[in-house]
């Protein structure tokens, strides 16, 4: 059989086991060895645990159970209802504050937990009823908490980029700061398009005021004392030096991204047994129990995925398929747009990791020949996973809104999170023309890449 | 209360305030935050073997559980520890990855047989649901005996490659070289406990237990 043919079959073969419902780790290897089987020397077969074993025994990719606990023990505590009501204290003057705290809620939640649908759940039962409260449409509520989510995997300790940066052999550090520019180019645009939504219909529900004489609830403003203000800083000021300080130890050159996992899931643990007293083996139990359901699942799906690129790479596929979408020539921004494409495709039945390890070693192959910046890609295509968060047919996202905001109906929700889709798109086509938003932090920090 | 108003009651509130986490799987808020979980209402009927072998599988996982949530924390210590250390003290680190890597791969795959029991491992589900519910009880079914398969396999060359790493004495290439075997032998074992926890889940139809 020729390698097309092989390919071609190693394709299907992954397609219907995986849409067999099988679970996808297990799908993923058991295509791998039936392939190794077939077409392997028999010797292989003996090597499979020793492949997968090595693979996993990765201390970048073993950090990811430690950013999970991170994530999970400040997800399940109150930090982000404090979180919340601190930012809506201080950002409620402004017109539409209520919808950009949420939005800022979202991005330092985000960036503690590292999870989008734990920020949409942590940020959203709280926010949503609270917007809804004050008069905002549930799809614009549901809008902003579900994209907001979405800065969960742009702005480190993202997974994706965890992933990303093991596949392309990139450094992580180096990736996790090429984040940033674009996360907060996002954390504009949703903030300035809440604000111009809020005053569209601030402005219709005056407009009824002023006809019938109807007040409504969006017409309101509230008001906080200094006090107040005060008041809520102390719960909230600890996770954030724990975030800076999590940030400052990577970025000063005092830890690996690893150990960074390991020091900021204890401090997460010590943060959470001081302010909201959750220390004993009762109350850390789900935390532990979460953690350990999130964890071993993806590290399974990863540990199988990595055999499955392993025998894609053995029997000559990925270097074949790369190949002959180089031989192709596409002029450069088509290939980009052709496997955005196809990426866009692949999320709306896997979840990212899997899509970063098994289309890494066709997709990277290309890009570099045709000049791009593997680091900014590696943006870039995490920033259209995401939008595969908030979209239909899986939109976890959505799922998670439909959860804590169970009275907007799925439609609405869907409607609200499509302009949130559209300002995503804008965001990459931002990034292509000016790539220095994300290139700029790292090459300033770190130095130019030379290995580009 | 009778028992099994209890768990159907349990079961209710489950399904009332199923809490979907990060990546698609679902928690069973309710019977997770107390511990009781439909298997064990399972053990209560049906064949006697099974339900034995069932109990002891579940009781099994929970103190993994434990100690892996204990490995959790201990990597976190650890790593904390190697960065105040290199940061106060100069110490160099030599052990303190390589422990840490053991203690992570060790709990995930401890810990893959207590995640497939509670049906954690996501597969996608997208298309199944068209099925008619027979279809669907079948392919499950038929899905169960392939991972089975695939997860036997695993488990078979882990324990040959953990025996061959104890008589060839292999050890890591680094300073501290603890023994491949250690790592090795959490593989198969996690892996066997995974393939007995897929065999509970493929006998249950047939032993006139409701399935999970």
């Amino acid at each position: 059989m020729t390698v097309f043919g092989i390919g071609v079959a190693y394709g299907l073969s992954t397609l219907f086991a995986m849409f067999s419902g099988m679970p996808i780790a297990f799908a993923l290897g058991a295509v791998a060895v039936v392939f190794m089987a077939i077409y392997m020397p028999g010797a292989s077969l003996d090597t499979v645990t020793e492949n997968v074993y090595e693979e996993m025994a990765s201390i970048t990719l073993l950090s990811i159970p430690l950013f999970i606990l991170k994530g999970v023990a400040i997800g399940q505590s109150r930090a982000g209802k404090d979180l919340y009501s601190a930012l809506h204290a201080w950002l409620h003057r402004i017109p539409g504050g209520l919808g950009v705290a949420n939005v800022f809620a979202c991005a330092l939640f985000a960036a503690m937990a590292g999870s989008s649908p734990a920020t949409c759940a942590a940020i959203g039962s709280a926010g949503i009823p609270e917007m809804r409260k004050r008069g905002y449409s549930g799809g614009l509520a549901a809008g902003i908490i579900a994209a907001g989510g979405t800065l969960g995997i742009l702005l480190p300790p993202s997974i994706t980029m965890i992933l990303f940066a093991v596949a392309a052999e990139k450094s992580l550090g180096r990736l996790f700061l090429a984040g940033i520019g674009p996360g907060l180019l996002l954390v504009t645009l949703f903030g300035l398009y809440a604000v111009f939504r809020f005053r569209k219909e601030y402005a219709a529900a005056r407009a009824l005021y002023e006809k019938t004489g109807v007040e409504a609830a969006i017409l309101h403003r509230d008001d906080f004392t200094m006090a107040e203000r005060f008041s809520i800083l102390p719960r909230v000021l600890p996770f954030v030096l724990l975030l800076t300080g999590v940030m400052i130890a990577l970025y000063g050159g005092y830890a690996t991204p690893s150990e960074t996992a390991g020091l900021g899931g204890l401090l997460a643990l010590v943060l959470i047994a001081l302010i909201y007293s959750v220390w004993r083996p009762s109350d850390l139990g789900p935390i532990m129990r979460s953690t350990i359901s999130q964890s071993t699942m993806l590290m399974m799906i990863i540990g199988m995925s990595l055999l499955y690129s392993y025998v894609m790479s053995y029997l000559h596929i990925s270097q074949s398929a790369a190949e002959s979408i180089i031989a192709m020539h596409l002029p450069r921004w088509e290939l980009l747009a052709a496997i955005l494409v196809l990426v866009v495709v692949l999320g709306f039945f896997l979840p990212p990791v899997s899509i970063i390890l098994m289309t890494a070693p066709i997709i990277l192959p290309p890009l570099r020949a045709a000049n791009f910046d593997i680091i900014w890609f590696g943006v870039v295509m995490t920033i259209v996973m995401e939008m595969g968060l908030i979209h239909p047919p899986v939109g976890l996202n959505i799922f998670v809104i439909r959860n804590v905001a169970p009275d907007i109906s799925l439609s609405e929700v869907i409607w609200g999170t499509l302009p949130f889709v559209l300002l995503m798109m804008l965001a990459v086509l931002i990034l292509c023309f000016v790539p220095e938003i994300s290139t700029w932090l790292p090459d300033q920090i770190m130095g130019i890449d030379g290995s580009r | 209360m009778e028992r099994r108003q209890i768990f159907d009651s349990i079961a209710a509130l489950d399904s009332t305030f199923t809490m979907r986490i990060p990546d698609g799987t679902e928690a069973n808020v309710v019977s997770d935050a107390i511990g009781i979980h439909e298997h064990q209402k399972d053990a209560a009927a049906g064949n006697p073997l099974v339900a034995a072998l069932q109990r002891a599988l579940s009781f099994c996982n929970r103190i993994i559980v434990v100690l892996a949530s204990v490995a959790l924390i201990a990597a976190c210590l650890i790593l904390s520890y190697s960065v105040l250390g290199r940061a106060l003290f100069h110490l160099a680190n030599y052990w303190q990855d390589e422990a840490s890597v053991i203690l992570l791969v060790g709990a995930t795959l401890m810990t893959s047989a207590y995640v497939q029991g509670q049906r954690g491992h996501i597969g996608i589900e997208a298309f199944v649901g068209l099925l008619p519910p027979l279809a669907n009880r079948i392919r499950l079914w038929l899905v169960d005996v392939a991972s089975l398969l695939f997860c036997s396999f695993f488990a078979w060359k882990s324990w040959t490659l953990m025996h061959e790493a104890y008589v060839e004495g292999r050890v890591t290439n680094s300073t501290w070289s603890p023994p491949f075997a250690i790592p090795y032998t959490l593989m198969a074992l996690g892996m066997t406990l995974l393939c007995v926890q897929i065999l509970l889940q493929i006998i249950i139809p047939f032993a006139g237990v409701s399935r999970r």
